[in-house]
């Protein structure tokens, strides 16, 4: 076994070589590297200390909105840049996190806040005349009950999906139509049973939770997601992962199970993306169908496209750019917003195909192996890049300048 | 209640019939050229347009019919030439690329006919209806309806099939090298079919305008609907548009007349995932060697 792991016909075949490479050590990277230690805690600083430095309520309510998108393009770009599975319905999960949250906030708010009428339900029940909150939704009175299942049932929505599709080699295209006709399927629901849901108005007037406190409790939870991901990422899980992504047939026949690969970074996936909806929904305390939506989910695409899928960093800065671009911008220019953002899709699948972070990282690499630009993007036969991937074997002699 | 249900069937024929006609423009496009063309839906939407100004300049829905082919045919061009064919080796890519250009035409049609809804009268002889079984009244606007389907299946079977262009459609899909070799225009082939698609879109738009009110918004339940009926009966099979669109589009009607529109969707929907966990790759699918 130690001797048939690596066979280099050309190296030289030195005893010391040999028993090196028979431990099979690999020089992987560090699981951080000090410059991303050092700028991601300049960049929490930044933001955590919004509340002391600025006096904006707007801005402090958009920070904490991106970091929520933040997480949800996270969660897009785990399956997506990192498994290749393209999702156009992770807004099912983001929705049902949002309302479960968003509708446990309203029972409790309506308990003390009686509506016109005197009654003490969500005023959306009573415009649609109902007199009582249905039985099957009393457990959300409880929060902790309503966190619970904001979170779990997402994620076991996503397990039978995957379950269902994964299993039988759906991916690619099909996968993509099937979760954007769920999410248009979700949106109708949430629409027609207005009763329970709001309907179109959505669920509105309850207390959120935007205080600082509350900023520094999605900033930790956008921490512990991102330290989540890279490790999943940077273990023999993710590399697994990443061999699914380029080469789902060739994956397969090496022994792996692509199926169940699939199906667990689905699930985690899904569970970041219900998390995020809920922390959105206790923040800005308005939910309506369009976060459920086909055009959210699409959206969040386009957050990971911008700033690099396959990185990490990639949906943290494509969330704020185009979000913050969206906030700033769509006032002035309220009728070619819509413009702008078709025109960035066509722009990043053209001419940025790494988006931003990847762009850059492939930059970086050129000038640290005096490559051209085209030979390490020819390099690695993926756009989506990540410093990891440069595995190579402990005994490997240095590159000598060519790739 | 088994009568109902039986004129509901009846009445499903015209579902399928809508389902067949929007679908069959996605079914060249993603099926033969497989570009996976998020804009069909805003394709579907401009020939609506195109049909709400035939309208408004005297002519009827049967002169909009080739109008309409030309006009949306032309946009195809311009989206295959400007971004399509740079992206062809990349196939979720082009879902994110025609997905923009769906935003774009329609934020552009919005600044230049404005939000409102245009409604486009059906022609004068196609007006009026009459009885099949019990009360339902079956308009002649939907017999008209069934009849373009198949018109529009027919039609692109003889393209496909029957014609010196569709074998070279046919030999580029099996093989594109050895087409190149063979000295076939792979480049041309692949404008000309995206074009054909486009076309059949529009025509799709010009002949839905009268039944449902003109919007920027109208098209994209058609789309996800036409994906739906390419995933369920195959991508690439004109049997599988008919046999999908029928089943899709029975399965509906009657389910949304048992319970109620969302509940039948919610329905069609587990059962589309069901059937594909059965046929991976659609009733009529086909399996490629890799």
């Amino acid at each position: 076994m130690a001797e048939a792991v690596i066979r280099d016909d050309t190296a030289q075949d030195l005893p010391t070589n040999r028993a090196r490479r028979s431990r099979r050590q690999y020089a992987a990277p560090p699981f951080l590297s000090i410059w991303a230690v050092i700028g991601g805690a300049a960049v929490i600083v930044l933001i955590g200390a919004y509340p002391y430095y600025g006096s904006s309520a707007y801005v402090l309510s958009l920070l904490g909105k991106f970091l929520c998108f933040a997480i949800f393009a996270l969660s897009i770009d785990l399956i997506w840049g990192f498994a290749g599975i393209l999702s156009l319905g992770q807004a099912v999960y983001f929705g049902i996190g949002a309302y479960v949250v968003a509708l446990s906030l309203k029972l409790n708010y309506a308990l003390d806040h009686p509506t016109r009428y005197g009654g003490k339900i969500p005023d959306f029940m009573e415009w649609n005349s109902l007199t009582a909150v249905p039985d099957w939704m009393m457990p959300l009175y409880s929060y902790s009950v309503a966190i619970t299942i904001a979170l779990i049932f997402p994620t076991i929505l996503a397990f039978l999906f995957g379950v269902i599709t994964f299993k039988r080699h759906i991916y690619g295209v099909y996968c993509a139509v099937i979760t954007l006709a769920e999410s248009l399927i979700l949106q109708e629901f949430i629409i027609e049973y207005q009763g329970y849901t709001g309907g179109f108005n959505g669920i509105t007037d309850y207390s959120n939770y935007a205080t600082p406190g509350f900023l520094w409790f999605i900033l930790f939870l956008v921490v512990v997601f991102f330290i989540v991901a890279r490790a999943l990422t940077h273990s023999r899980v993710g590399t697994v992962l990443k061999s699914i992504r380029d080469n789902d047939v060739r994956a397969e026949f090496m022994g792996y199970n692509v199926a169940n690969y699939r199906i667990f970074v689905f699930c985690v996936s899904a569970f970041m993306a219900a998390a995020a909806g809920a922390l959105y929904a206790a923040w800005v305390g308005i939910i309506s169908f369009l976060d459920a939506g086909p055009v959210f989910s699409i959206e969040g695409v386009i957050w990971t496209a911008v700033g690099g899928r396959g990185t990490l960093i990639g949906p943290f800065v494509g969330a704020f750019l185009v979000k913050g671009a969206e906030f700033f911008l769509s006032g002035a220019l309220a009728q070619w917003w819509q413009i702008i953002v078709g025109g960035l899709f066509i722009f990043v699948v053209l001419v940025l195909r790494d988006g931003i972070v990847g762009s850059i990282g492939n930059w970086l690499r050129a000038r640290k192996k005096k490559a051209t630009l085209h030979q390490v993007v020819e390099e690695s036969d993926r756009k989506a890049h990540d410093l990891q991937r440069e595995w190579r074997p402990a005994g490997e002699p240095e590159t000598d300048g060519s790739i | 209640m088994l009568q109902s249900i039986i004129t509901q069937f009846f009445s499903g024929f015209s579902v399928v019939a809508i389902l067949i006609i929007a679908a069959v423009g996605l079914a060249v496009i993603f099926g033969v050229a497989g570009v996976i063309n998020m804009a069909h839906g805003e394709m579907i939407m401009v020939g609506a347009y195109t049909a709400a100004i035939v309208g408004k300049l005297g002519g009827n829905t049967l002169l909009a019919i080739p109008v309409a082919f030309v006009v949306v045919g032309l946009l195809g061009l311009a989206i295959e030439r400007g971004i399509i064919q740079w992206i062809y080796d990349r196939p979720l890519e082009t879902l994110l690329a025609t997905w923009g250009v769906g935003i774009i035409l329609q934020t552009v049609i919005k600044l230049i006919f404005g939000p409102e809804l245009y409604y486009v009268g059906a022609p004068k002889i196609l007006e009026g209806g009459f009885r099949v079984i019990g009360r339902l009244p079956f308009p002649y606007y939907r017999l008209f309806l069934i009849v373009v389907a198949i018109l529009l299946l027919l039609l692109v079977y003889y393209v496909i099939f029957k014609t010196d262009f569709g074998l070279k459609v046919r030999a580029v899909r099996r093989n594109r090298v050895i087409s190149g070799c063979l000295g076939i225009d792979t480049a041309r082939i692949d404008m000309l079919i995206f074009i054909f698609g486009s076309g059949l879109a529009g025509v799709a738009g010009a002949v839905l305008a009268p039944i449902k009110s003109v919007s920027t918004t109208m098209g994209f339940p058609y789309a996800v609907d036409s994906y739906m009926v390419l995933v369920l009966g195959g991508v690439g099979s004109l049997w599988g548009v008919l046999t999908g669109g029928a089943l899709i589009g029975e399965t509906e009607t009657i389910l949304s007349f048992v319970f109620n529109n969302v509940i039948g969707k919610l329905l069609v929907f587990l059962f589309i995932v069901i059937a594909i966990r059965i046929v991976p790759r659609g009733i009529f699918g086909y399996y490629e060697r890799r």
